[in-house]
């Protein structure tokens, strides 16, 4: 079989016009295939992991932005000495934007030296002493960087908020690369305020043998009659809860990945069929040569196949070149979904490619292997 | 000793709701090493039968048996195996693959034999040199005109050294001189290489060529004005 593929590919290049569109065409919809499939693994990342199972946020109670929530920073101190905490981080978040954003950037105000602990990240510029040394000092994750063309030494302002670049990590949670970290006090002051005392959240990190369930209702059961009551999750439900609307229209849109499949199915197959009742004589001349109805059909498989898998290797190509190089990201409430590119979706985009076009050939491949060779033979 | 038997065959086929008997009960034998001419008016079947010899279409009922092997009996595939061994088909309109060089469609039956690429490339090369056309081996046949195109469809009939040459027509789309250059290469194709060949033709001067005429009328053979029984009767 493998001696007929400088004829498959010259049949392929003599209607490179047609051949071009198709391929074009399922490139764009592995694209946009590998792009859902990209906003899902995103989501599937915050609240699947098993930090998101075993780390806890307190919230104030019936606050949905991050900007309502106020809580006292002494509740760390209380949250400490519950049994089975190992750690609590107070967090200051501010957002230029609480509702769902393809442009949200969220600043996340830690101590240093809980930044240092908690988070895994490395530092592809600047460092981390400067960070600490400089009140209005970030540390900007790198597809916030990319997507605002920011480096070590530059100031820039969201809203009222000023600060000067001293680092660009590069972190093991994607997310967290839409992130943007600035010393807690500093946030604590931004705009004017002085909200020293009063965080955002507080993320609680866990003994190994703690049961998050327990203790969350333990932390919300100590503040219930506290000056802020508290609403205490998981950190995977609270992102859950916390996108639930974004998660469902994520959902809604995994439906248009099917969709692009669909397409790249009706698109080869259309192709293949064209091509096959144009070469209706051409493949009786090769029957009549000899070659069996099977090897007609696999000619028409191999045919179909390459144009599905050459579309789909470049729209997974272009897919991850556009999501890695854009770190494009959604963001709602202060919580990111990054738009991740990933080998293993890639690879599934490959092979749904590899497995359409084998179908897509099945029909035409019959029907070009089941034609009679004299009635073709007189074919125009 | 025959090479090709054809034994009461008779061919049928549906045509809206007449039925259609282009061949009622032929016999035929063809020796090893025959240039035979069928001839006959249009529609007497004779493309038919060279079609059934050739196995590219089933017979209704009898049998057809070349060099030993009875091809009615074959399955599709095992017919298209038996067709790459042992038959080289001449078209009438060169039917040669347009996206294909001259040597590559020369090659083509070659690619379904086992066989070396290098003994592939001799058996190319001296097939264009038995048609004259070593000098167009890179040619496209958009390239070729209507005579050399036929000639690379003879070198493509020739190149695996087939048990039988068929040709439907083979001058039937060209010119007097160019009819000339193919019939010199048949006789040629027959004489010097010893290849037997069947040709269909509907034109009595290109039918003389041939050593043995034969003429279809009404779905019987004819020789020499004797029906296929006499015929039969000559190679016994």
């Amino acid at each position: 079989m493998f001696k007929f593929i400088p004829y498959i590919l010259k049949s392929l290049w003599r209607h490179r016009a047609r051949t071009l569109l198709t391929v074009s065409g399922t490139a764009v919809a592995l694209l946009v295939f590998c792009f859902i499939g990209a906003v899902q693994q995103g989501l599937l990342a915050l609240t699947a992991t098993e930090d998101a199972g075993r780390t806890l946020i307190v919230f104030q109670e019936n606050r949905f932005c991050p900007q309502s929530s106020r809580l006292p920073q002494d509740y760390e101190r209380t949250i400490s000495k519950i049994t089975g905490v190992k750690d609590v981080v107070p967090i200051k978040v501010f957002t230029n934007n609480c509702r769902a954003s393809l442009d949200s950037i969220v600043f996340q105000g830690i101590q240093p030296e809980k930044l240092k602990a908690w988070r895994d990240f490395d530092l592809q510029s600047g460092d981390f002493t400067s960070f600490a040394a400089q009140d209005d000092a970030a540390l900007v994750g790198v597809d916030i960087a990319t997507r605002r063309g920011l480096k070590v030494g530059d100031k820039f302002t969201i809203g009222d908020v000023s600060v000067v670049v001293r680092g660009v990590f590069q972190s093991a949670t994607a997310a967290e690369n839409n992130l943007v970290f600035t010393q807690l006090e500093f946030l604590q002051r931004a705009r004017g305020a002085n909200e020293v005392g009063t965080v955002t959240q507080l993320e609680v990190h866990l003994n190994d043998s703690a049961d998050p369930q327990k203790i969350a209702k333990q932390i919300d059961q100590v503040f219930k009659t506290g000056p802020v009551a508290t609403t205490t999750r998981t950190k995977g439900m609270f992102q859950a809860d916390t996108l639930a609307d974004l998660a469902e229209l994520i959902g809604f849109v995994h439906w248009l990945g099917y969709a692009c499949v669909g397409l790249v199915l009706s698109l080869v197959a259309t192709t293949t069929v064209m091509a096959v009742q144009d070469r209706i004589k051409e493949h009786a001349v090769l029957q009549t040569l000899g070659l069996r109805p099977s090897r007609v059909f696999a000619l028409v498989i191999t045919e179909s196949l390459l144009l599905s898998t050459l579309g789909g290797i470049l729209g997974v190509v272009g897919s991850t070149l556009l999501l890695s190089s854009s770190g494009m990201s959604v963001a709602a409430e202060g919580v990111t979904i990054a738009f991740e590119p990933s080998f293993v979706l890639a690879i599934q985009g490959v092979l749904i490619a590899i497995v359409v076009g084998i179908l897509a050939g099945i029909a035409p491949g019959w029907q070009a292997a089941r034609t009679e060779i004299v009635p073709a033979l007189r074919h125009a | 000793m025959s090479l090709v038997y054809v034994t009461n065959v008779t061919k049928e086929y549906a045509n809206g709701e007449e039925m259609i008997r282009p061949l009622d009960g032929v016999s035929l034998s063809i020796d090893e090493g025959d240039f035979v001419s069928l001839m006959g008016a249009s529609g007497s079947g004779k493309s038919t039968l060279l079609n059934l010899i050739a196995g590219i279409d089933q017979v209704t009922s009898g049998e057809i048996v070349v060099a030993g092997t009875d091809i009615t009996k074959l399955s599709r595939g095992k017919l298209a195996d038996w067709r790459a061994a042992h038959i080289g088909y001449i078209f009438q309109t060169h039917n040669l693959i347009p996206v294909l060089t001259a040597y590559e469609n020369v090659e083509l039956p070659l690619l379904l034999l086992p066989m070396s690429g290098a003994e592939r490339r001799k058996r190319v090369e001296i097939a264009l040199e038995a048609v004259d056309l070593t000098s167009r081996v890179t040619h496209y046949p958009r390239q070729m005109s209507g005579g050399q195109e036929q000639r690379v469809g003879i070198a493509r009939a020739i190149v695996a050294n087939p048990t039988v040459v068929v040709a439907d027509e083979p001058t039937g789309s060209l010119d007097d001189e160019t009819t000339e250059q193919i019939l010199q290469l048949l006789e040629r194709v027959n004489n010097e290489l010893s290849m037997t060949l069947l040709m269909v033709t509907h034109d009595a001067d290109a039918g003389s060529r041939a050593k043995r005429k034969i003429r279809l009328e009404r779905g019987k053979l004819m020789e020499n004005g004797k029906d296929t029984k006499t015929a039969q009767l000559r190679t016994a």
